[in-house]
């Protein structure tokens, strides 16, 4: 039962760190980045390569991921997403959409089809009152309640994180408080893509291995959090991701005898629809208001 | 020999060769095995990448999770013919699949689809995950092994087993899903979707229901994919869950962009492509391997950049630049010379006032937009609704026209309550409204808009649509008729055919109110009506102002700026200052109210 807690607190970590990235810039552009998730497992090729191959410590192969991850971030945004404009947010999805299958052909290409794997930062684990917990597993639930107080800090502290809270809702407002709304737009791609490189690179050592497509399953579950939490919200973002990091841990435990195999996705799915059904404005989510034209 | 004649023998022809041809072709051994399966793949995926055309080119929702719907269809047909399952005729098998995907599609998109937004995404990617990694796995339904056996259909002892032969019965079933998505865009099924997708506002201002058609649209396209799912798994004989996976729902939204969303040719034509080039086919497989997939996402990419609304629209608009009728220099815009007629004798006693605004009070988040305004407008008059910007005109439109939710207050219609109904409700109660930002369907021509402006007299279910019988072509010809008539009283027989986006904004205007005429409402509400026309057309649009009124007997609520076009047609005024209404009354009653003329009339006429 416990055990089954710390575990849920993990995974739900990363599925909110995942969905942090997603609502970041669907506040900055509104729309939903679905390459969210690969842009996340080219970093983990990078990371592979600097630690594993080469032989370096974690943290360059970890600094090497984030790096990775962001340049794929800002080049999308500065390529394609800034061109398009004010076109319809469905061409972005769908140009987003076109990202994903580059990325999953790029590493089938380049890397095939067998699996890989980086070592965690930290080896071994502790157990505290019959529970065992990985050095990874404690060192990211350090990282994202980090990451999700600097981000708490710098939306709201500075006048850049201002902006960027207020893009999606007044344009014009961003452009009072003297910030270029391509940066906005920019940082909050770049951010995306660097939050999902931490994310899964630190869901790794506790999955064991990766192959192109890692992390399009993680995604999923990172945009049910985001969902959970209102799509606009961050504190909701890591709060849905709990959500889902729990239901699915005590299902899988549930129903681990079941005939019927992967009931935990099912359950995820089921959140979603119920909801888009209960409380479509998520738990933080601003409500609606229905508006012209 | 007359057009539908014509036309029926082109399909009876097409039918004939269809069916006849491929069987033919085989035993006289000009089309092999391999190319008879190689065809009947790509048709499998033309009749996919027309059910993600349905919802995705023609109502603009995003769907990521369409082979799964596919592999509903799939499963269906393998449990109702499998020789382990039920082992029954093939031909209860497709109706049965197409059922089961529209069964399923409307499960998953009743959540998503009453939301504005890429909720059926999100839904969809979900649903895709789900079905691969444990519906499509359970015991029940594969019966415990890999994948399910599907045999080919049997009639008494025929059985399809060549590929040429088993073509035409995939072949033919594609051709019936094509004549049915052909009705759906003659009729006012296609014409609602592609308003949906223009703008659900807009859309909803002419009386369609937009979470509804979203909806239809979904379960149609569910239909489809199931339909593809029955033609898929006998062709293939075994399926399993890995033959269903999200990559395939993406690669599936490639085929549709690349062929051209709303195209239905486009997309056809993609899906055969993509099914014949094997390089291209390894995306269908398990993995992505070659330098081709690169390239053709990246590809992709800049191809949606460059064209969003894909390759077909941007062959359109080249051919559209090429014989553009388009004015820029302004000579012979209309000047709304005149109105089109009602044709529908729709005159109802009218008692008392046609709009009752009672105490509507409008808050968004800490700023009062309307703070407790009143309005009654009486039968067969004009009232001008003025004041400074920012003084909640548009804000008391859309609480009017359903759009906005007051947190307090009621609205009235014809004596009737519609505080509580949703604006294509309130659109079907006899009001029709202008949008400052126009409320038309942009890429729809000047007719097509004419056409969706009668949604609500397109009285047809979309059952008698989908099949084409019934009153379908009988009140589709009403409907061009009276479109036809609208765009003679415009003066726009010109630019009939022309989007409306390559007009001027004038032009687009004067087409707008058009649309709102043509189904003569009780209330007309004219947001800004002056705004964009030429200089001289204020003069004309008083006089058709009075048209509304005086010849057709209808009543107006009119916002606008241009003061003097104001005091010379309204009969009554109302003032809004900061969301307060501080004035009301005829025209001299509210001139000679000193706080009035300072809070508006003395900033715009400083007399």
């Amino acid at each position: 039962m416990v055990q089954n807690l710390v575990l849920g607190l993990v995974y739900g970590g990363i599925y909110g760190l995942l969905a942090v990235g997603i609502v970041l810039v669907y506040r900055g552009s509104r729309v939903l980045n679905f390459a969210q998730g690969e842009m996340g497992t080219f970093g983990l090729y990078a990371a592979w390569w600097l630690s594993t191959e080469q032989g370096l410590p974690w943290i360059v192969g970890a600094a090497g991921a984030v790096a990775t991850a962001t340049i794929i971030g800002l080049a999308f945004e500065r390529f394609i997403v800034r061109p398009m404009g004010d076109q319809s947010r469905l061409a972005v999805a769908v140009a987003t959409v076109g990202l994903l299958l580059f990325l999953l052909a790029l590493g089938f290409r380049a890397f095939g089809e067998s699996p890989r794997s980086v070592a965690g930062p930290i080896r071994g684990s502790i157990e505290v009152a019959g529970v065992f917990v990985s050095g990874t597993q404690i060192l990211s639930l350090v990282i994202t309640a980090a990451i999700g107080v600097a981000l708490a800090v710098l939306l709201r502290r500075t006048d850049f994180g201002l902006a960027v809270l207020a893009a999606a809702d007044d344009p014009t407002a961003v452009r009072l408080v003297g910030v270029p709304l391509r940066r906005v737009s920019a940082f909050t791609w770049g951010t995306g893509a660097a939050i999902s490189a931490l994310a899964v690179l630190l869901i790794e050592p506790t999955v064991g291995v990766f192959a192109p497509g890692f992390a399009s399953e993680l995604f999923v579950k990172g945009l049910a959090a985001a969902l959970v939490g209102g799509l606009t919200s961050l504190p909701g973002a890591f709060v849905g991701g709990l959500v889902v990091g729990l239901l699915e841990v005590f299902v899988t435990d549930a129903t681990l005898t079941s005939s019927l195999p992967g009931i935990p996705t099912l359950s995820v799915f089921a959140l979603i629809l119920v909801v888009l059904l209960a409380r479509p404005q998520g738990l933080f989510g601003a409500t609606q208001t229905r508006e012209a034209a | 020999m007359d057009e539908v004649m014509r036309r029926r023998l082109t399909l009876l022809a097409v039918a004939v060769a269809v069916l006849a041809l491929p069987p033919v072709l085989g035993r006289m051994g000009l089309l092999s095995s391999e190319q008879g399966f190689v065809l009947g793949r790509g048709a499998c995926f033309a009749a996919a990448a027309l059910a993600l055309n349905m919802v995705m080119g023609y109502a603009g929702q995003i769907s990521l999770g369409h082979f799964s719907l596919l592999g509903v269809g799939a499963f269906t047909t393998g449990i109702i013919t499998g020789a382990d399952h039920l082992a029954l005729p093939y031909v209860i098998a497709i109706p049965v699949s197409a059922m089961a995907g529209a069964a399923v599609a409307f499960l998953v998109g009743l959540p998503a689809l009453r939301l504005r937004g890429l909720y059926l995404a999100i839904v969809t990617i979900g649903f895709a995950y789900a079905m691969q990694a444990s519906v499509f796995r359970a015991r029940a339904i594969t019966g415990g092994s890999g994948g399910v056996e599907v045999p080919r259909p049997l009639i008494n002892t025929f059985q399809f087993l060549r590929n040429g032969d088993y073509l035409a019965i995939v072949l033919f079933v594609l051709l019936v899903v094509w004549l049915v998505d052909v009705n759906v865009t003659r009729t006012r099924l296609g014409r609602a979707f592609q308003a949906v997708k223009a703008s659900e506002p807009v859309a909803a201002s002419f009386g369609v229901d937009v979470a509804r058609h979203k909806l239809l649209a979904f379960v149609l396209s569910g239909a489809f994919a199931g339909i593809a799912g029955a033609m898929y798994a006998p062709l293939v004989g075994t399926i399993s869950a890995s033959s269903f996976t999200y990559n395939l729902s993406l690669v599936l939204v490639i085929v549709v962009v690349i062929g051209g969303l709303g195209s239905r040719a486009g997309v056809v034509a993609a899906a055969f492509i993509f099914a014949e080039l094997p390089e291209l086919l390894e995306l269908f497989g398990e993995g992505f391997r070659g330098t081709d997939q690169v390239v053709g996402a990246l590809g992709l990419m800049l191809a949606v950049r460059n064209h969003p609304g894909g390759f077909a629209q941007a062959m359109r608009e080249r051919r559209e630049k090429k014989a553009a009728p388009v004015e820029g220099s302004g000579a012979g815009i209309p000047q709304l010379s005149a109105l089109p007629r009602p044709t529908a004798a729709s005159v109802v006693p009218v008692h008392g006032d046609v709009l009752e605004v009672s105490n509507v009070t409008v808050r968004f988040g800490g700023i009062t937009a309307v703070d407790g305004a009143s309005l009654s407008v009486p039968h067969n008059t004009i009232m001008g609704l003025i004041g400074p910007n920012g003084a909640g005109k548009t804000t008391l439109f859309n609480v009017v026209s359903g759009f906005v939710t007051p947190q307090d207050g009621s609205v009235k219609l014809l004596g009737r309550d519609v505080t509580t109904l949703a604006p294509h409700a309130r659109a079907a109660a006899g009001m029709g409204r202008t949008f400052q930002g126009i409320g038309l369907a942009k890429d729809l021509t000047v007719t097509e808009n004419l056409l969706l402006a009668q949604h609500r007299l397109a009285e047809y279910s979309a059952g008698e649509a989908l099949v084409g019988i019934g009153r379908t072509w009988a009140v589709e010809r009403t409907l061009r008729e009276r479109a036809r008539e609208a765009v003679a009283a415009l003066g726009f027989e010109r630019f009939e055919e022309t989007p409306v986006r390559l007009l001027s904004h004038g032009q687009q205007r004067i087409v707008e109110i058009g649309c709102v005429l043509v189904t003569s409402p009780e209330l007309v509400m004219l947001d800004e009506p002056s705004a964009g026309m030429a200089p001289g057309a204020a003069e004309d649009l008083a006089l058709r102002l009075r048209d509304i009124r005086d010849e057709l007997g209808r009543t107006v609520l009119l916002i606008e700026h241009n003061l003097p076009l104001v005091l010379d047609v309204c009969d009554q005024l109302t003032v809004l200052a900061t969301g307060r209404v501080i004035a009301s009354g005829t025209v001299d009653e509210v001139a000679r109210q000193a706080d009035v003329v300072d809070a508006y009339l003395g900033e715009a006429v400083p007399a």
